[in-house]
């Protein structure tokens, strides 16, 4: 078992920067995961702590031990690949005792351990196949249990559920975190699955250009996201934004949208905090569809803070409708109950729950809180 | 609509025919002629005879025994025996040689950018063998003048001009193939190629001769493995280049070397590929004429230059003779092929990785 701490860690491939300085640390026993689109320089990490790429700069410490001049061998790490990376001339069994015949064990205790993994994974009746005749499904199990019998102190997996079914995905992804926690190993898990990270991982690391977004639990990343970025990047359907302005009007604070009619009244610590900015007239406010209101009335009781607006489109998701409402140029989506169906281009009144409000700087992208 | 077919489908399987014929007469008039009697395989009377009328191992007989013919032919005195010998053994040498060097090249050039690195140390003279022996050629012949290439000093002080020759080169051409269009080393291993083999073999048969390698058993296998390198390292990438990265990682990550990784995963997984590979440049070897005629005289004749001798003025062509050696060269190429086809036919299905 080991923790891990990145620093200033840096990558370089000719002139494009695959990981730009990139500081970050897991506890011991903790399960990570790097999510991200595509290209965005989770897997360079991975490979990076692995020991299969060299940083360009910067330096990867396994609890006090800086590890950069530990080839991939000695790292005691443990890979999974995206593709499996299964060794189709052998058999499963071979397959999983891998590591331990490149060690020289005795055989006796190398059919034991194949044994105890196979068990563990369910898939002692695979033994004696030729792996490239598994299905996915068990190729996938068969990768884990490749890395699972050498007892790695960090089980390095690239992003392994990608390619499988959705059920037997969200089957997997149960038994990764029963392994995870019978095993206890730290665990750092790349995505580019937001479902998957949010599900499975205690600290989640958004990353984007290769450039880290932000690091905290699932928790943190979900309610106060860090940037636009975060913010749009994780959530289904995602947050809804809307470019706004800062004015004060009799003592009140209110954000009033750019393009719109749409105006809310913030309460004394955001209007403190936008007050006191030099530029606060290049707002984003975001919300999450879920903590949008829409009905076909107006409220009465906040007269002044329904957004007025028209449908444009409906999502009907079965659980929940996801009403689109246009509201002066922008589209906001809602989370509407299931049998909620108002009719196209019908009026809307959106109210806002102020409490999950996000407010943005444009130019930065920041959060402002 | 049926009609159309019914023709599309006749025109299809009767240009199949064609070629089919066109493509095996040749072998057959072979096979048949080793067969033939004398006054069948010259046509004297102009008759054709399609398949020998009277089946005959006469041919085989000529070409095998020793001695036995001398007194009709002077043509040729020696049995073919010695030189299907050294065929199978300079073919299989020059193979095993140009593999052993070409596979670990082709790994390494498959699992390594080398496009981008301009200052690569171009340490590899025998993939430039071609520039650098027309660069050589002169001191070689001053060596020789001064009758010193048979001493330690001059072998010695000929390696050390060649190996800075060759430096200046790879210098040279790294700077060169970097710029151009094609800026990668795996191109540089095929500018051997490039050259039509006689504008390189007039120099290499006067380095050998300097070296006094002409007529023996390293000298041949020695110019076979450099000749077929180039295609050992280019369809070798090429399969190498198949196997996801991602296998050799695994196996490292598992606590294995990168040797280990090399032998224990990938070169098991290419077996199609070495199989196919190994087929191609054995016949190379095996069929190749030109080399073999200008580093060759009388220990170690291959058997195209054998075939080469069956004739003489006084007896013209023995074609007869000829094609039953040329029968008897196709066996070992046939064997090899029908033993791994297995592999050939496999193919390259590498069903580990989902893409």
């Amino acid at each position: 078992m080991a923790s891990i701490r990145l620093h200033n860690l840096r990558k370089t491939f000719g002139n494009v920067v695959a990981v730009h300085s990139l500081s970050l640390s897991i506890a011991d026993g903790e399960f990570a995961a790097l999510l991200g689109p595509s290209g965005c320089g989770k897997t360079t990490t991975m490979n990076m702590i692995a020991g299969l790429e060299t940083p360009t700069a910067g330096d990867i410490f396994f609890g006090d031990k800086r590890v950069n001049d530990v080839p991939p061998d000695r790292r005691g790490v443990g890979f999974v690949f995206q593709n499996y990376a299964i060794f189709t001339h052998m058999t499963v069994a071979e397959n999983i005792g891998f590591g331990l015949r490149v060690q020289r064990r005795p055989p006796d205790e190398i059919r034991r351990e194949v044994h105890k993994v196979a068990e563990l994974l369910d898939i002692t009746h695979l033994l004696t196949t030729r792996a490239g005749k598994l299905s996915i499904n068990d190729m996938q199990k068969v990768a884990i249990g490749r890395s699972m019998i050498m007892k790695p102190r960090i089980f390095l997996l690239d992003e392994p559920f990608s390619n499988l079914d959705a059920s037997f995905r969200f089957y997997m992804r149960g038994e990764l975190k029963r392994l995870q926690r019978e095993i206890g190993q730290t665990m750092i898990y790349v995505t580019h699955d937001q479902v998957e990270a949010m599900s499975m991982a205690d600290k989640i690391a958004v990353m984007d250009f290769g450039v880290l977004q932000q690091f905290g639990t699932p928790d943190e990343i979900y309610n106060t996201p860090a940037n636009l970025f975060v913010a749009n990047f994780i959530g289904s359907p995602s947050m809804n934004f809307v470019r706004c302005r800062y004015c004060q009007e009799n003592g009140q604070g209110y954000l009033v949208q750019q393009e719109g009619p749409a105006r809310l009244v913030l309460d004394a610590r955001r209007r403190h905090l936008l007050a006191q900015r030099h530029r606060a007239d290049d707002l984003v406010l975001g919300i999450r569809p879920e903590f949008i209101h829409a009905s076909p009335t107006m409220s009465a009781a906040e007269p002044e803070t329904a957004w007025p607006g028209r449908v444009v489109f409906l999502e009907p998701l079965g659980a929940r409708t996801i009403v689109h409402v246009r509201v002066g140029a922008d589209t906001l989506q809602v989370a509407a109950p299931a049998d909620y169906r108002p009719a196209l281009d019908a009026p809307q009144w959106l109210t806002l729950d102020p409490r999950f409000l996000h407010v943005f700087d444009a130019q930065s992208g920041l959060a402002i809180r | 609509m049926n009609r159309s077919r019914w023709w599309t489908a006749l025109i299809r399987y009767v240009l199949l025919v064609v070629v089919t014929v066109v493509a095996i007469f040749p072998t057959y008039w072979m096979a048949t002629m080793a067969f033939k009697p004398k006054t069948e395989w010259t046509g004297a009377g102009g008759v054709i005879y399609w398949y020998p009328h009277n089946p005959t191992l006469e041919n085989f007989r000529t070409l095998l025994a020793q001695n036995q013919v001398g007194k009709f032919f002077r043509a040729n005195t020696a049995s073919a025996l010695p030189s299907i010998r050294n065929s199978l053994i300079v073919a299989t040498l020059g193979t095993l040689f140009a593999f052993g060097v070409g596979v670990l090249a082709a790994y390494g050039l498959s699992r390594h950018d080398t496009s981008a690195q301009g200052h690569f140390p171009f340490y590899l003279p025998l993939v430039r063998l071609a520039l650098l022996v027309i660069i050589l050629m002169p001191f070689m012949l001053l060596g020789s003048r001064l009758a010193i290439v048979d001493k330690w000093y001059g072998i010695g002080g000929l390696i050390l001009i060649g190996i800075m020759v060759d430096d200046r080169i790879g210098r040279l051409m790294a700077r060169v193939y970097t710029r151009g269009p094609v800026g990668n080393l795996p191109f540089s291993i095929l500018q051997l190629r490039m050259f039509p083999p006689i504008a390189i073999m007039i120099p290499i048969m006067v380095m050998w001769a300097a070296f006094a390698m002409v007529d023996t058993l390293h000298g041949l296998v020695l110019i076979y493995g450099v000749v077929t390198f180039a295609f050992v390292v280019w369809l070798m990438k090429s399969f190498f280049d198949e196997i996801p990265r991602e296998l050799d990682e695994a196996a490292i990550v598992d606590g294995s070397s990168y040797w280990g990784a090399f032998f224990k995963v990938v070169l098991p997984l290419s077996k199609g590929g070495l199989a196919a590979t190994a087929l191609f440049v054995f016949i190379l070897n095996w069929s190749d004429f030109l080399v073999a005629l200008l580093l060759t005289n009388e220990k170690w004749t291959t058997i195209p230059v054998f075939l080469n001798r069956l004739v003489s003025a006084e007896t013209g062509a023995q074609y007869g003779p000829k094609a039953a050696l040329g029968l008897i060269a196709l066996i070992p190429v046939l064997v090899f092929g029908i033993a791994i086809q297995r592999y050939l036919v496999r193919g390259l299905t590498f069903g580990a990785i989902k893409k």
